[in-house]
């Protein structure tokens, strides 16, 4: 009897349990819409099967599966789900800035390569990111100067541990300064990166002499910070700089040069002043569209001519950089609206097909997973979005979005963003109204 | 790992990083006065001969090689490139790490800006080279670096190679924070004596690394090849340099004002058996010149700036001209971006207040700081076998209606007057 109460919580559950995931084996087919494959050119009237949470066919002369669930996407478009390569999607949003609100809660320790995004990720926020047709998000500790290392998540899901993609993702060092405590200039960020680097390779030789010979000798001390550093240090971690300026590209890559580590660089802005260098060294480059970032405080008079030269040279960037010949990865770099940012910089000449490359298959190249996702091809991971018109276009909207291959369907009607802390937006029409 | 990413790293990790550098032409400047501050001192009307970046001839009867671009210099005032021995001109992201009491681990080298319009600006008033310098928050700054006029190349580029490397002490207020407190907090040293404390134990720091590392280096040659290798000490970047400047591998330029902190730090250096290279500011030189002639350190001082401080206001317009007398290595510096772009009329007011030669004034913003940098074989000098870094003026340099019409810098010509379209200075060096 005194089970019961129990029992009826544990049908409620299922019965509220968000809608559209899918149960294991359940397949899928888009049928008779344009497709996007990213690896290859786009193909008319084509189908994607999806089949247990892995692309399983793609192509205009493939049949859909017996027992799959047909859903006909003709009229619409079919692309991988986006990526967003460097930004906050999940983690609570910086408080807003001017006087009154919440007291801010305590600061994050800023020189932390140990900490981990993935601690601080809230699920219900991280998910709301699919209603733009984002799949995939690098989860970056946004302040500081070693802020931490990230997460790769892939939005689906009940549980944050079964979205995991890579964690740690890649360790970051943001080329930024702290106020009245060191580093308090850009050479001691640099300084301290490099000591850091150095204190982080003596560790690893402390540990091998000791694990070598333990009897006789005296253990080192644990230092959690430098054991962050020795998966980056065996060139089996990324290192992410956050590059705001031109310089930093190549302040970034000296570090990487000295310690031999593997590089990519975020932000960059002003990247396309050293596209040549970037082309030459080959480095991988998550490029922000957030072209407009809230500017620190300076003393006296903000220079606002300066300011519009560099807003218009961040917008014009991407578009350089790919005159230039150069793959990149185009991120949000916590912009608010990530696809605004992107269109911008079509606007701004980039063609709208390296735009949609730049948030797909280039994120997952830089991030090392290009091999399991980031395009439509067979044995991918089934991050499929079906839109309602031509990808990335200001009034195209998301209306299916498959992550590891479960169905979600955003709202239609646009509705105000819940604030935080509030419950997932509730279930969507089912896929069978659309047809 | 994926094989693209692992790919991608070794080509990274391979490829050199591209030297954007110009070809230097062959150049004859001729018809000019030449000023060489060097053996052959003053030339009229001179032909300075330049080849692959160097001074290939310097003289009255020098043949112009065929092909070689002539610069008419008829009526001008051709000088070694002026260098300014005390700049913070060119760099990104602050110009102090205020934060810790020693920080001589930071690195201009790190953080130098090639988009300063500043160093058009300087290449406009002849300058051609300059100690960029840590500022004077702390009692030990950060490293130095030397760099050429290099206008339109990249960071690294501006580095002058060869250069010897330099840490930034400062003494007084400064260190001490008097005039720079903010509210609500508090940074040792508050004082004179505590700025000493600072220095004395930064010292016995530096002599237990040494030990540590000599100690290290003996176990190591005892274990031989075969043997067991012990562990190598922890690296500190801060204390490798207190170290070399221990061993005179680093430069100490030192900012200071009064006549006791600078006996002050000649003392501790001699205790510690190290050499202050420069005195900066060092307005009360004049007061313990020999003292300062004696340790063998240079001078870097203004011409004529003082009062803007309280360890500021003892100074006289005769301290270049008094230390000089004394036998101190002396020049004339801007601290400024302003101030640099004419030096020369710097150099002028030692002539005008110390009654020093015309050529031992311009030496004070040409060989001599060219000397306190470590850099005088190179630099400072119009004589063969130095790099050509030049400037050519419209008149005596020190004529109040001079200007410079061209200046040169690896034999190369980064400023031209005749061709100057207002470009640079609009653009703030943002385009290529």
């Amino acid at each position: 009897m005194r089970a019961r109460p129990i029992l009826a919580l544990m049908m409620l559950a299922v019965l509220v349990s968000p809608r559209g995931y899918a149960a294991r084996g359940e397949v899928y087919a888009l049928v008779g819409g344009r497709v996007f494959p990213v690896s290859g050119p786009p193909i008319e009237k084509a189908t994607v099967v999806i089949r247990d949470g892995l692309i399983e066919a793609v192509g205009a002369n493939v049949t859909p599966p017996v027992g799959a669930r047909v859903i006909d996407v003709n009229g619409l478009t079919v692309t991988p789900g986006l990526v967003d390569g460097f930004g906050g999607i999940g983690l609570p949003a910086p408080r807003p800035g001017g006087g009154g609100g919440a007291p801010p809660s305590p600061a994050a320790n800023p020189l932390a390569p140990q900490a981990l995004a993935l601690d601080r990720v809230r699920l219900a926020d991280a998910l709301k990111a699919r209603d733009s047709g984002i799949t995939t998000a690098l989860v970056i500790p946004r302040d500081g100067v070693l802020p931490g290392q990230s997460v790769l998540l892939n939005l689906g899901g009940e549980k944050l541990e079964g979205m995991v993609l890579r964690q740690p993702a890649a360790l970051h060092l943001h080329m930024a300064t702290l106020s009245r405590t060191y580093p308090g200039s850009l050479m001691g960020t640099v300084a301290y990166a490099r000591q850091a680097l150095y204190d982080a390779a003596r560790y690893r030789d402390e540990w091998k002499a000791y694990e070598t010979a333990a009897r006789g000798h005296k253990r080192p001390a644990y230092d959690p910070a430098l054991q962050a550093w020795q998966e980056v240090l065996a060139g089996k971690e990324l290192l992410i700089v956050t590059a705001t300026r031109e310089n930093d590209v190549r302040r970034a890559l000296a570090l990487a040069d000295e310690f031999k580590v593997r590089l990519a660089v975020a932000d960059a802005p002003q990247a396309a002043r050293v596209a040549e260098l970037i082309k030459t060294r080959k480095l991988p480059l998550l490029v922000s569209v957030n072209f407009d970032p809230p500017r620190a405080p300076t003393f006296g008079r903000p220079d606002d001519e300066k300011e519009k030269q560099d807003i218009e040279e961040a917008e014009r960037n991407p578009s350089e950089l790919h005159k230039a010949g150069l793959s990149f990865a185009l991120v949000s770099a916590f912009a608010p609206d990530f696809l605004a940012g992107v269109r911008k910089a079509i606007e701004r000449g980039l063609p709208a097909d390296a735009a949609l490359r730049a948030v797909t298959l280039a994120p997952a190249e830089v991030l090392g997973v290009a091999d399991r996702l980031g395009s439509l091809e067979a044995g991918k991971i089934g991050n499929v979005v079906v839109w309602s018109g031509e990808p990335l276009a200001k009034d195209t909207k998301a209306k299916m979005v498959f992550v590891d291959g479960a169905l979600y369907e955003p709202d239609e009607k646009p509705k105000p963003s819940p604030s935080p802390g509030a419950p997932s937006p509730s279930p969507s029409p089912a896929a069978e109204d659309l047809r | 790992m994926t094989p693209l990413a692992l790919a991608i790293l070794s080509l990274a990790a391979a490829a050199p990083s591209p030297a954007p550098t110009r070809p230097s032409e062959t150049i004859a400047i001729r018809g000019g006065t030449i000023l060489t501050v060097g053996p052959q001192g003053t030339i009229a009307n001179g032909t300075v001969l330049i080849r692959d970046g160097r001074i290939a001839a310097v003289g009255t009867d020098v043949a112009v090689p065929a092909g070689a671009r002539v610069i008419d210099a008829t009526g001008r005032y051709v000088i070694p490139g002026i260098i300014d021995a005390h700049s913070h001109t060119a760099i990104e992201g602050g110009v102090n790490e205020c934060t810790n009491v020693v920080t001589a681990e930071v690195r201009i080298a790190d953080v130098l800006d090639q988009h300063d319009v500043n160093i058009y600006r300087q290449l406009a008033g002849g300058v051609t080279a300059a100690n960029v310098l840590h500022g004077s928050c702390n009692p030990i700054g950060g490293q130095n670096a030397v760099i050429k006029m290099r206008w339109g190349t990249g960071p690294s580029d501006l580095v002058f190679a060869g250069a010897p490397p330099g840490v930034k002490f400062a003494l007084g207020e400064n260190p001490k924070r008097s005039n720079f407190r903010v509210p609500g907090t508090t940074r040792y040293p508050a004082t004179r004596m505590g700025v000493e404390v600072v220095l004395r134990d930064s010292f016995r720091r530096a002599q237990d690394y040494k030990r540590e590392w000599e100690e290290y280096d003996r176990k190591l040659k005892a274990a031989g090849p075969k043997g067991e290798r012990p562990l190598a000490p922890r690296r500190d970047l801060e204390l490798d340099e207190l170290r070399d400047i221990l061993d005179g591998k680093v430069y100490v330029h030192a900012h200071c004002y009064r006549a006791d902190e600078i006996l002050m730090l000649i003392h501790l250096a001699d205790e510690f058996g190290f050499k202050i290279r420069t005195f900066q500011h060092v307005l009360e030189g004049y007061k313990v010149a020999s003292e300062i002639a004696k340790h063998g350190a240079g001078a870097s001082t203004f011409a004529d700036f003082w009062g803007y401080k309280m360890e500021a206001f003892d100074a006289i317009p005769y301290n270049a001209a008094i230390m000089a007398s004394h036998g101190v290595n002396v020049s004339l510096n801007s601290d400024d971006d302003e101030r640099a772009r004419r030096l020369y009329w710097e150099a002028a007011k030692a002539v005008k207040y110390g009654g020093v030669s015309e050529t031992e004034a311009l030496k004070m913003v040409t060989l001599n700081p060219a000397w306190q940098l470590g850099v005088d074989k190179r630099v400072g000098s119009i004589e063969v076998g130095k790099d050509a870094d030049i400037a050519i003026f419209s008149a005596h340099p020190f004529d109040p209606a001079t200007r410079v019409e061209m200046t040169l810098v690896d034999g190369i010509v980064y400023f031209d007057r005749a061709r100057d379209d207002g470009k640079a200075t609009r653009a703030a060096g943002g385009a290529r």
